[in-house]
């Protein structure tokens, strides 16, 4: 099946609410009211609440596959308090009325007081699709997402793989996400600004990028200006500082030159961005002072020393750094109790969220952003969320009082889009 | 409906500049075709820093304008997670529609839908130990915690798989599993819970029937004593009585036995020790199928297959010969599977 794309799929004009974790989506959530509908015809009422309940529940299934799978019986349950049922018959129900016993105190507990909202219930049986239910798990960040992973074979049905997320779980059915997947969908999303944020000198480097020789005449005037009234000592650390940095970037190409095998494309990548940002400096240094010089110079030389290593060569090093330090420890008092069981925790949170540049999403792992107000978890399923597999326990029903369809609508709205499909199935 | 292009209302200005900058010296400018040009270039379009492009930006709409406001303001709020608190917009969303937002209400409009607590990871230990490692019955453990017998047995497998998984050292979604604790509201069954708040969930549902759903007029006796039993006659002749469909009929038993008199810690034991055979039974029910179907079966081994053969008798096929068990080519039915176009989605999975 071709899947239909859709032009503005979070619009602020023609707003929608989808099934998605969106930050549009939470705005578009948060305008949401049921629209004055009194102008309107009955087929007007009932087409604006079809489109505006479709657009929310499987907007990506076809109007005529989900008109199949439409039912125009609800389910629902009652809870029968124990106490109550071996205490009564049911008798008691009809005694009283004539027979001069008034107002009786047997109650069926544990229910909720008010009608059972059937036409909240109009979407049950899409709750029922494999993708959606991964949605409602919390496993992806939209329907569409979930969708993808079950068409690319990260989702397991019972053990098994299944590719159609069209497949209507049974009751019982557990359901399985491959948990790089989930991590991936419901993770914050590795961007290459938020990697640039961490080196503190790539911001610099972009500003002599933008406005070129302009920079450049200025950094000519001001070296004249600083050469004619501090003299020579300045001088003399600049040629210095200058020296050091092309020192450096002979270093940086040799490494490059040597063409060793080991060293990966991401390797090389950090190089040539080592490269870019030698040059930047040496660019701006004709206006830096020299306490500025000397911190950059040494920022630099960690980075290319950093960068030469193999790994095994980093911890090697980082070994012999901690020997160091445990050496100069020795002499001073060692760690106490509450403060050795702070580092344990610090070591066993980084051991189990590692930062992991090798993963697809940002590391360490954090939940991504504007998902908070979309998380909860339908009472029909029951989820494990350590290995990323959940079963669906039952379909959804309507009880007095809930109704366990999570739909943004109100009940104007959906008693409208019900009747809508009355017609039609 | 053609995929419409960005910016496509800039195109016949492009097409116009192209135009005019052509040397042609037969046709020279008109001042109605340079209008629109001179006005295109006069509103500078917002914030283009694409020297490149003679596309305009996207016009800064008002409810664009608005997005972002709310944006810039609700980012503390919404942005991230409430650490151990659930974040829902009735947060500052109080009236919606005219009724009031509970706290625990996702979407405003819906007061039906309710986020209701999840099973924490402390909960889902206690129930597996109680399964596992106590051996209680399933019905034991749901009256006990108030959770749905089959929610325990989802807890219990789904945990086993977890515990698998420990041994075999397979790496586990842990952050993620902290992170999603952290939002949602959450029971952790403790012994002051179970005596204080709501129990979990209803552990007693039984279906309703659509049958049971009309307004039925009985007329009977009045000193004639009308029983749920009754009740279930009246409205059809297979519609079984409550009492028949309750999940944990031994529950209603021992909550006569306490009402008859009998001290409630041995009624609970009963109860233990009636569940348990209840379960036993049942699982020797389970076992007696299966044994009766391998039965049916034949298993060739090949080697490279195994065979499995089963007797069908062809002639088995209902009053109308229409019957959905029935197997081969009937005459006058079509095998819709066999044409194009078909998906053939499995309906269940063993």
């Amino acid at each position: 099946m071709r899947h239909r794309r859709l032009l503005r799929f979070h619009g602020l004009k023609r707003p929608r609410v989808r099934q998605t974790w969106n930050k549009y989506n939470l705005f578009n959530l948060l305008r949401l009211r049921t629209p004055l509908l009194q102008s309107k015809t009955f087929f007007q009422q009932k087409w604006i609440a079809k489109s505006m309940t479709r657009g929310y529940h499987g907007e990506h299934i076809k109007e005529y596959k989900w008109e199949r799978m439409f039912s125009r019986r609800p389910l629902s349950a009652v809870n029968m308090d124990p106490t109550y049922m071996a205490k009564h018959n049911g008798s008691e129900q009809a005694s009283g009325r004539g027979s001069g016993v008034s107002n009786l105190q047997v109650r069926n507990k544990g229910n909720f007081s008010g009608m059972t909202p059937y036409m909240q219930m109009v979407f049950a049986p899409m709750e029922r699709r494999l993708d959606i239910a991964i949605f409602r798990a919390l496993f992806a960040s939209s329907a569409r997402q979930a969708r993808q992973f079950v068409i690319h074979g990260a989702v397991t049905v019972n053990g098994k793989k299944m590719r159609h997320p069209g497949y209507l779980l049974n009751p019982g059915d557990m359901f399985q996400v491959d948990i790089e997947r989930v991590m991936t969908a419901t993770g914050q999303p590795k961007r290459p600004s938020q990697n640039q944020k961490a080196l503190p000198s790539s911001e610099s480097s972009e500003e002599p990028a933008e406005d070129g020789g302009e920079a450049e005449a200025e950094g000519a005037a001001t070296e004249a200006a600083e050469g004619a009234t501090e003299g020579v000592d300045v001088e003399a650390a600049k040629k210095n500082h200058m020296k050091t940095l092309s020192e450096l970037k002979e270093r940086a190409k040799k490494i490059m030159a040597v063409g060793d095998k080991r060293i990966q494309a991401k390797h090389k990548k950090q190089l040539r961005k080592f490269l870019r940002q030698v040059k930047v400096a040496m660019d701006s240094s004709r206006k830096q002072s020299v306490s500025e010089m000397t911190s950059v110079e040494e920022e630099l030389s960690s980075l290319l020393s950093d960068l030469s290593l193999t790994p095994a060569e980093r911890k090697a090093k980082a070994e012999a750094e901690q020997e160091q330090e445990a050496a100069t420890s020795s002499d001073k008092p060692r760690l106490n109790e509450k403060q050795r069981a702070v580092l344990a925790e610090l070591i066993a949170r980084e051991a189990e969220n590692p930062h992991d540049p090798s993963k697809p999403y940002a590391t360490p792992w954090r939940p991504r952003d504007w998902m908070s107000p979309f998380a909860f978890i339908p009472r029909y399923l029951e989820v494990n969320q350590r290995i990323c597999a959940a079963v669906y326990l039952r379909h959804p029903v309507a009880r007095p009082g809930r109704s366990e369809v999570p739909s943004p609508f109100s009940p104007t709205l959906s008693q409208l889009a019900f009747n809508w499909y009355l017609r039609r199935s | 409906m053609p995929p419409r292009i960005r910016g496509s209302g800039s195109q016949p200005l492009l097409l116009l500049s192209s135009l005019e900058s052509a040397p042609s010296s037969s046709l020279p400018p008109s001042a109605a075709l340079a209008a629109p040009l001179h006005r295109s270039t006069a509103s500078p379009s917002p914030q283009c820093n694409r020297s490149f492009s003679t596309t305009p930006a996207r016009q800064v709409t008002r409810l664009r304008r608005l997005f972002k406001d709310w944006c810039a303001n609700n980012a503390p709020l919404f942005r991230y997670p409430q650490p151990g608190q659930t974040n829902y917009v009735s947060r500052i969303l109080k009236q919606s529609d005219f009724h009031e937002v509970y706290p625990n209400q996702p979407f405003p409009n819906n007061p039906a839908f309710r986020s209701e607590p999840v099973l924490s990871e402390t909960a889902r230990e206690t129930i597996w130990r109680a399964v596992m490692v106590e051996g209680l019955p399933l019905k034991a453990v749901s009256a006990e915690y108030k959770v749905d017998v089959r929610r325990v047995a989802a807890v219990v497998r789904m945990k086993e798989i977890e515990k698998k998984w420990e041994r075999e050292g397979k790496p586990m979604a842990i952050p993620y599993a902290k992170a999603i604790m952290g939002m949602l509201p959450r029971a952790n069954l403790t012994e002051r819970e179970r005596r204080e708040g709501r129990p979990f969930e209803p552990i007693n549902d039984i279906h309703v029937h659509s049958y049971t759903m009309q307004q039925l007029f009985v007329p009977t006796s009045e000193s004639r004593e009308f029983t749920r039993a009754d009740a279930a006659k009246a409205f059809g002749d297979h519609i079984l009585p409550p009492d028949e469909k309750m999940r944990i009929p031994e529950l209603v038993e021992m909550e006569r036995k306490i009402s008859q008199g009998l001290p409630p810690p041995q009624a609970r034991a009963e109860f233990v020790e009636e569940t348990k055979k209840s379960e036993q039974e049942l699982a020797a029910k389970m076992r007696a199928r299966l044994q009766a179907a391998e039965d049916r079966r034949v298993r060739v081994d090949s080697g490279r297959f195994e065979f499995r053969f089963e007797k069908i008798n062809a002639e088995e096929v209902g009053p109308t010969g229409r019957a959905r068990r029935a197997v081969g080519w009937r005459y006058g039915v079509p095998l819709m599977d066999r044409k194009r176009g078909e998906i053939k989605i499995p309906t269940s999975v063993e």
